[in-house]
């Protein structure tokens, strides 16, 4: 029989819910403190230029200034994300590499001052030829960006699993196709934010907005030179994040640096332009693959080349050069896949990771290519992909493990959901019907930094009168509800309910926990949580057991109630002693059974306080090639989209009107949670499909740096949604959770492409699909009829 | 990103606002939604010592009674004219107005913004030049008008002269009695500016099927909103229809002067005009049947 849940599974409303809704929430925009200075960044105005000198005397005597900082007083030490390709400073020395490379900062009594004292710094620039484009940026003669890596590669895949040419060359049909998109903004509402506040005794708080306290911990005492104990970092709520807060910023760095230079808190904050100008969003992939079928569309190999634009530095981008490549190995059964990935170094702001990293493109260019293969060979492309489909226990070809996979579901799901059998093939011209699947890690099965840390600690106190809980977690709420689902699993593992549960994140006095990247902390933080809710939980059992003179196994909580599972237990004395401390109190427990409250009073009076404590790594995972670890997880979510769309054909203007998404999520722990997520994922790939697309002149420089004229979509660009939630049992996972936040985005873009596909004939190898790119290829495929 | 510092006064009528801006001469800037203006001062592209927030000016807000000739004070919004506007038998400007920006937006952006900052993709200033709209201009020497052709003289150009108030838009008194329609093209439906836009007004004669009069107005494809005299020739004498509306939308098309920006190419907006004067026309040619009628 399955197991019956009492708080998980609920649509239990959010815990930040009423601040947020009533804008009481704290955002890092929203501190004060007295005496708090404002912090600015020179940033280059060119491309590619050799810095010759950076004279900030002026700055340094206007009124109301009170620092400036340069690379001479803040030193050289390299940072980046991955310590493999630590290639940026805090300041520009010798060169600055894109529009938007730090020169220096200031703090000033207010930020006009700030401002204006950056347009004292005289900066002498010698500008160099510089390169934008990717495959120009790898052809011979190419201006060199950074002199450690020659050609302007910045990292380099090559993979093979099985054999791909031979496997090719017994196919029955073999097709080669492309796709690149353009580079994507996150989006999110919040911009970049940081605020420092030093002490009187030599430590510093650093309130940021990221999605990653712990390495913004680590990353600005390394460049610092700070010992990790003078740097608390807290992460107040956040307005979204979506990957490329997922880094220590510029921000960071610099508040931190003003405020132990000046002794007065600094905040500092990016304007939209400047979220732009850092980026470290998705990157620009340029995709090929070449796929073999038999004749009845079983999957035999891929051969598979990427390129991406990497921007000037690193960050994330080893990680998404691997993605690429690894997270093509699901779900469905291929036994031969070969790729080559490279990324490369243009004068433009480093790209990182986003909502669905690396993979988002290569998904939807084989998704789309599986469409193709096949309309080609007359079956149907929901059965061709059930065909070929793993199934649970299955080990991809680059030893990625299936420990669960509702991916048949999914996709049996999404077709009985949008009639599909009704609908395919059977529209009139101009409406289309298409379907895709997806698969993403569930938490990356390494740190950013090689360790052996634990990935996620958290410590659950209970109240010393017995009356609540507190979670302590250094997990990141950023908006996707990681606080809420942490308080379940707390409350469902203590057998109480949800609202005596506060939980405390967000800052890096709580615990290690890497933070909200790579869709990990329901499963990595909830795991953790749940061990140190187990861990209280039994302390307090005991305690409980031995005032009754009962096996501490046979009792348990239930609904905030103990419950035995053996003999009848006798309360009364254990009654009599908490009501003796709470004389003349209204409203005590007087139920038959003992609350949780005089159980936890008890264990109190007994043990002193009670605390729990979990922690979690993941075992080891993957296989030994070069590159395995990145694409392993502990599981793997996945999920399958059915999108229907409208195609103006004298305009190319396509309207998504309907998307039916199915999502295993192993087990959901908040239902409205997990369709939250989906919602907002459909949204982002809708938005990266149609619209999205950061634009560059001829000097470097972004064209459209604000969401008027970067386009997200709008309320009403939104198609109705049926979101399906399919729940598989994740052994590894807590309560058999696992992800939601980032697969969920996969299938979007495929299926969108597909249904205008078989709405026009039109076959799109270049995103974002703009009318006039649509258009352009109706009308190619009709020259072709 | 930050507001510069600046004076602000709201004058109570006309007469103080006219006063004010003539003693600040090239210093004072008159505020009206700020859509523009207060963005464009955060960008540092506008400097000024004085804002003069006309929204005390209860005359700019009027509207003509029934039966008159139709006249729409200055700060009537967007958001006004998307809801009203139809009901004085003008519903391109309507239609205008409703797509203008987003809600937000369009509660503050007025017909006299619009006009003033001269975009050649203004939605209201395409839309009232396809309604042959006048606008009416007072200064401290008295009041002048001039038609929206002439009153936009190039990309962010107006014929204003500096202490200058625009105080209506006037559309022609004849307007009311043709059917009018505004297409607008974008990448999304809402917070957008036109890739391409067409406006047009036309009239029946008494038999309901030839085109008496007609006017298509073009936004974004040109240095200013564009009248397309050629399509209207294409329409006036010949019988509504499939062939009369490819005809006019294909002069619409020739008339047009796009370029090629990050927004999109001179040839694909140049078939987009042709696509939307056609819808625009269809649309417009039905509702003239019911003012004739």
């Amino acid at each position: 029989m399955a197991q019956q849940f009492d708080v998980i599974g609920s649509r239990a409303p959010r815990l930040d819910g009423p601040a947020k809704a009533t804008g009481q929430a704290i955002f890092a925009d929203d501190l004060h403190f007295p005496g708090m200075l404002h912090g600015a960044i020179l940033q280059s105005p060119h491309p590619h230029a050799r810095v010759l000198s950076v004279d900030a005397s002026a700055a340094r005597r206007l009124p109301g200034v009170k620092a400036v900082i340069t690379a001479a007083e803040v030193g050289t030490i390299k940072y980046g994300v991955s310590p493999a390709r630590y290639d940026e400073t805090l300041f520009a020395t010798e060169k600055v590499r894109y529009v938007g490379d730090e020169i220096a900062a200031v703090a000033a009594v207010d930020l006009a001052t700030a401002l204006e004292a950056l347009s004292l710094i005289k900066v002498e620039y010698d500008p160099l030829p510089a390169v934008f484009d990717p495959l120009e940026a790898l052809a011979e003669g190419a201006p060199l960006i950074h002199d450690e890596f020659p050609g302007n590669v910045c990292a380099e895949v090559h993979q093979e699993f099985g054999d791909v040419e031979a496997a090719l060359a017994k196919a029955d049909y073999v097709r080669t196709d492309s796709l690149k998109n353009k580079r994507q903004d996150g989006g999110f509402i919040e911009t970049h934010c940081a605020v420092a506040a030093p002490d009187l005794n030599g430590r510093v708080t650093l309130y940021s907005a990221t999605q990653v306290p712990h390495y913004v911990q680590r990353n600005v005492a390394m460049v610092l030179g700070l010992d990790l104990s003078k740097l608390r970092v807290i992460k107040p709520y956040v307005g979204g994040g979506f990957g490329p807060k997922a880094e220590a910023t510029p921000l960071d760095y610099c508040s931190t640096a003003l405020a132990l230079a000046t002794g007065k808190p600094v905040k500092m904050a990016y304007t939209r332009e400047q979220v732009f100008l850092h980026s470290r969003a998705r990157h620009q992939f340029i995709h090929e693959m070449t796929t073999g079928v038999t004749r009845d569309g079983k999957l035999l190999a891929l051969k598979h080349r990427a390129i991406l634009d990497g921007g000037a530095y690193t960050s994330f981008g080893i990680a998404t050069v691997y993605y690429s490549g690894s997270l093509l190995g699901g779900p469905y059964r291929m036994a031969n896949m070969k790729y080559d990935g490279l990324r490369a170094f243009t004068n433009k702001p480093a790209c990182g990771a986003q909502r669905g990293h690396g993979g988002v493109i290569a998904r939807a260019l084989f998704e789309r290519q599986l469409d193709l293969i096949a309309k080609e060979l007359g079956i149907d492309p929901v059965r061709m992909r059930l065909e070929n489909m793993m199934e649970v226990g299955d080990v991809t070809c680059n030893d990625l493990n299936m420990s669960s996979l509702g991916m048949r579901e999914c996709i049996e799901a999404v077709r009985d959901g949008s009639d599909w059998g009704a609908k395919k093939g059977k529209l009139p011209r101009g409406k289309g019907i298409g379907a895709a699947c997806g698969f993403f890690v569930s938490g990356a099965g390494y740190p950013i930094y090689r360790s052996e840390t634990y990935h996620s600690t958290v410590t659950l106190k209970v109240d010393e009168d017995g009356g609540g809980i507190k979670v302590l977690s250094a997990s990141a709420e950023i908006g996707q509800g990681s606080d809420t689902v942490l308080g379940m699993i707390a409350a469902e593992s203590l057998g109480v309910p949800l609202d005596l549960v506060r939980v405390e994140s967000g800052s890096t006095d709580f615990g290690v926990d890497l933070g909200a990247y790579s869709s990990r902390q329901t499963l990595m933080s909830g795991h953790a949580c749940r061990d140190a809710a187990l861990m209280a939980k039994n302390r307090i059992l005991g305690s409980v057991a031995a005032e009754l003179g009962v096996d501490p196994a046979d009792l348990d909580f239930k609904n905030g109630v103990l419950i035995s599972l053996g003999p009848v237990l006798d309360i009364a004395p254990l009654r009599t002693r908490y009501r003796k401390e709470h004389r003349g109190w209204p409203n005590l427990p007087d139920g038959e059974a003992l609350s949780f409250a005089e159980a936890a009073r008890m264990a109190f009076l007994a043990q002193g306080s009670i605390v729990g404590t979990g922690q979690y790594k993941p075992p080891q995972l993957g296989g030994k090639y070069k590159g395995a670890a990145v694409g392993t997880s502990p599981a793997y979510g996945c999920s399958a989209q059915v999108v229907e769309v409208a195609v103006d054909l004298d305009t190319g203007q396509v309207r998504v009107e309907s998307i039916t998404d199915a999502h295993d999520c192993g087990r959901a722990i908040n239902r409205t949670a997990v369709e939250g997520q989906m919602e907002g994922s459909i949204s982002m790939g809708l938005g990266e499909a149609l619209f999205e697309e950061v634009k560059f002149d001829a000097k470097g420089r972004v064209v459209n740096p604000s969401l008027g004229e970067y386009h997200i979509p709008t309320i009403q660009d939104m198609p109705a949604m049926k979101c399906i939630v399919v729940e598989s049992d994740e052994p590894n996972g807590p309560f058999g959770a696992k992800e939601v936040g980032e697969g969920a985005i996969m299938p979007t873009i495929p299926a969108i492409l597909n249904a205008v596909f078989d709405a026009t004939g039109a076959v799109i190898t270049e995103l974002p699909l703009t009318p006039e790119r649509v258009l352009r290829a109706i009308r190619e495929a009709q020259g072709k009829e | 990103m930050l507001l510069p510092r600046f004076d602000y006064q709201r004058p109570r009528d006309l007469s103080e606002a006219l006063g004010l801006l003539a003693q600040a001469g090239d210093q004072a800037r008159p505020l009206a939604g700020g859509t523009d203006l207060l963005v464009n001062l955060k960008l540092g592209k506008v400097t000024c010592r004085l804002v003069v927030d006309l929204d005390g000016v209860a005359e700019l807000k009027d509207v003509s009674g029934p039966g008159e000739a139709p006249s729409l004070g200055a700060l009537l919004s967007a958001a006004w004219l998307a809801k009203q506007a139809g009901g004085l038998g003008l519903m391109g400007l309507a239609e205008a107005g409703g797509v203008l920006g987003s809600p937000q937006v369009r509660n503050r952006a007025t017909i006299g913004g619009n006009l003033c900052t001269a975009r050649p993709a203004g939605d209201l200033c395409t839309a009232l030049l396809a309604l042959d709209a006048r606008v009416v201009l007072a200064g401290a020497s008295g009041r002048r008008e001039l038609p929206v052709e002439q009153f936009i003289t190039g990309p962010g150009l107006t014929a204003i002269a500096p202490g200058e108030i625009l105080l209506a838009a006037r559309p022609a008194p004849g307007a009311t009695a043709g059917g009018s329609a505004f297409e607008k093209l974008g990448l999304r439906r809402t917070m957008e500016i036109a890739l391409v836009s067409a406006a047009v007004w036309v009239q029946s004669e008494a038999d309901g099927r030839t085109v008496k009069a007609a006017r298509v107005a073009l936004g974004a494809v040109g240095p200013t909103p564009l009248l397309a005299r050629a399509a209207a020739t294409a329409l006036v004498g010949r019988p509504a229809g499939t062939e009369a509306f490819a005809a006019a939308a294909q002069a619409a098309a020739e008339a047009a002067r796009p370029i090629d920006d990050h927004r999109g190419s001179a040839e694909y907006r140049r078939q987009m005009v042709a696509v939307l004067t056609r819808r625009a026309l269809e649309r417009a040619w039905s509702r003239a049947l019911e003012a004739t009628a």
